[in-house]
């Protein structure tokens, strides 16, 4: 299982602040985002991922551990 | 000198103290913005003794501003913010130096702005002026003190602090502009919340006391309470000198002009402009004339090809600002005769109601 949080825009895309996600494969990093990509449809949306609340590269080859917590943080602009 | 008892209970704080209360005076802050964050961070910077403060905003107090910008009055609506927060902060703090600048920051006026203040506080609602910002502080080496919001959330970052980590390496990818053009909804606690949050950040970085925000972004919920820091690291050795900036922001060809759509009223049906629709496919209100197409500034990038670089296009969104990034590719591309319709489909929307077209 790992963890993914959603913040701004991209919590109003997925309609939750957060899920848990099972998987039975190594999953890497890159296909959560695909798979989450599909599923959501963010293609227009920008946003930094973290795990483990660091930012990270989407494009790391990274491979997800259970307990894992990935965040999708797009930027902000209201003032 | 004159000892006044006005900060008496912040120099008994053991972090403030005389020397500390000295170094506030000593400061000089530039605050961008004076709408709901802005409104937040004057009056707590110029309270506590902030030596001078910069004031930049070019709009003017609207009455649908009141229920976030809490320190206008209903007395004030119509007037200058960046004037009327100047007057509002003296006649809190009247020791203090305040200037106000009511001109829009631009490529043109951010590198001579930012060079007379020591910290940038970003509290613009816009993000592409947020990479102008951070740009700018990049040129002048200024640490940019960053927040934002989106509905119950925000986020506090301090840049370029100590030529640690800035936006770019936060958000490198420039085009999340295409998401920005309508309002989300605010109330005016967050803005409240996350303004005071950069303030502190402020008074933090002028006393050299507790840990500045640098290398983390926090993210605030305030329907949850519940707050994130999350860490992030400077991405290489970013460096923009003054020729970047200068290229970027003030070279000829990234100059975005705009047009009113009253002017455009008889360009309709004719033949030899085109008006393109920069939206995506879902976003009301549709506005279609025998002349107009809609690529999403998305897909522009592609299909820009198919377009004549002597075409005469007006390019329009939902409000204006997304339609200035497509003048821009336009402008990248060799085009010549592109221009982005000023307040976009809203704006055109009631013109064509009003004229009854």
């Amino acid at each position: 299982m790992v963890e993914v949080k959603y913040f701004g825009a991209v919590a109003e895309k997925t309609k939750c602040e957060f899920e848990k996600l099972s998987f039975s494969e190594e999953l890497s990093l890159q296909k959560l985002l695909n798979d989450l990509n599909e599923k959501y449809e963010f293609d227009s949306l920008t946003f930094s991922v973290a795990v483990n609340q660091k930012i990270v590269s989407k494009a790391s080859d990274y491979t997800l551990k259970t307990s894992d917590v990935v965040a999708l943080l797009p930027p902000f602009a209201g003032g | 000198m004159k000892e006044s008892t006005r900060y008496n209970r912040q120099i008994i704080l053991p972090e403030i103290g005389k020397e500390g209360q000295y170094k506030l005076s000593k400061s000089k802050v530039l605050v961008i913005g004076a709408g709901g964050l802005g409104a937040s961070i004057l009056p707590y910077l110029a309270a506590a003794g902030v030596g001078e403060i910069g004031i930049v905003d070019d709009d003017t107090i609207e009455i649908s501003n009141l229920h976030r910008q809490v320190i206008y009055k209903t007395s004030i609506v119509g007037k200058s913010k960046a004037e009327e927060a100047k007057y509002i902060v003296l006649e809190l703090n009247p020791e203090i130096k305040v200037e106000a600048f009511a001109v829009k920051l631009s490529g043109e006026n951010a590198i001579s702005l930012f060079e007379n203040y020591d910290i940038i506080v970003d509290a613009t609602d816009n993000i592409s002026i947020k990479y102008l910002i951070n740009d700018a502080c990049l040129v002048t080496h200024k640490p940019m003190v960053y927040g934002s919001i989106f509905r119950f959330q925000g986020q506090v970052s301090v840049f370029n602090y100590q030529n640690g980590p800035t936006y770019r390496c936060l958000y490198p990818d420039e085009k999340s502009n295409a998401l920005n053009c309508e309002d989300a909804g605010v109330i005016g606690i967050t803005v409240g919340i996350i303004g005071m949050l950069q303030a502190n950040e402020v008074i933090k970085i002028i006393l050299g006391i507790g840990t500045v925000l640098s290398g983390k972004i926090l993210v605030y919920n305030i329907l949850n309470n519940e707050q994130q820091k999350y860490d992030f690291e400077k991405s290489s050795d970013f460096v923009i000198t003054k020729e970047d900036f200068d290229s970027k922001y003030n070279s000829f060809e990234n100059q975005v002009e705009e047009i009113n759509f009253e002017i455009l009223l008889n360009e309709i049906a004719n033949d030899e402009v085109l008006f393109l629709d920069v939206r995506n496919e879902d976003e009301l209100p549709k506005i279609e004339f025998k002349n107009s197409i809609q690529i999403p500034l998305l897909n522009l990038e592609k299909e820009i090809e198919k377009l004549g670089k002597n075409q005469i296009i007006y390019v329009f969104c939902q409000s204006g600002i997304r339609s200035k990034i497509a003048v821009e590719l336009f402008n990248k591309n060799q085009f010549s005769k592109v221009k982005s319709i000023t307040g976009g489909a809203l704006a055109m929307k009631q013109l064509l109601k009003e004229e009854k077209i």
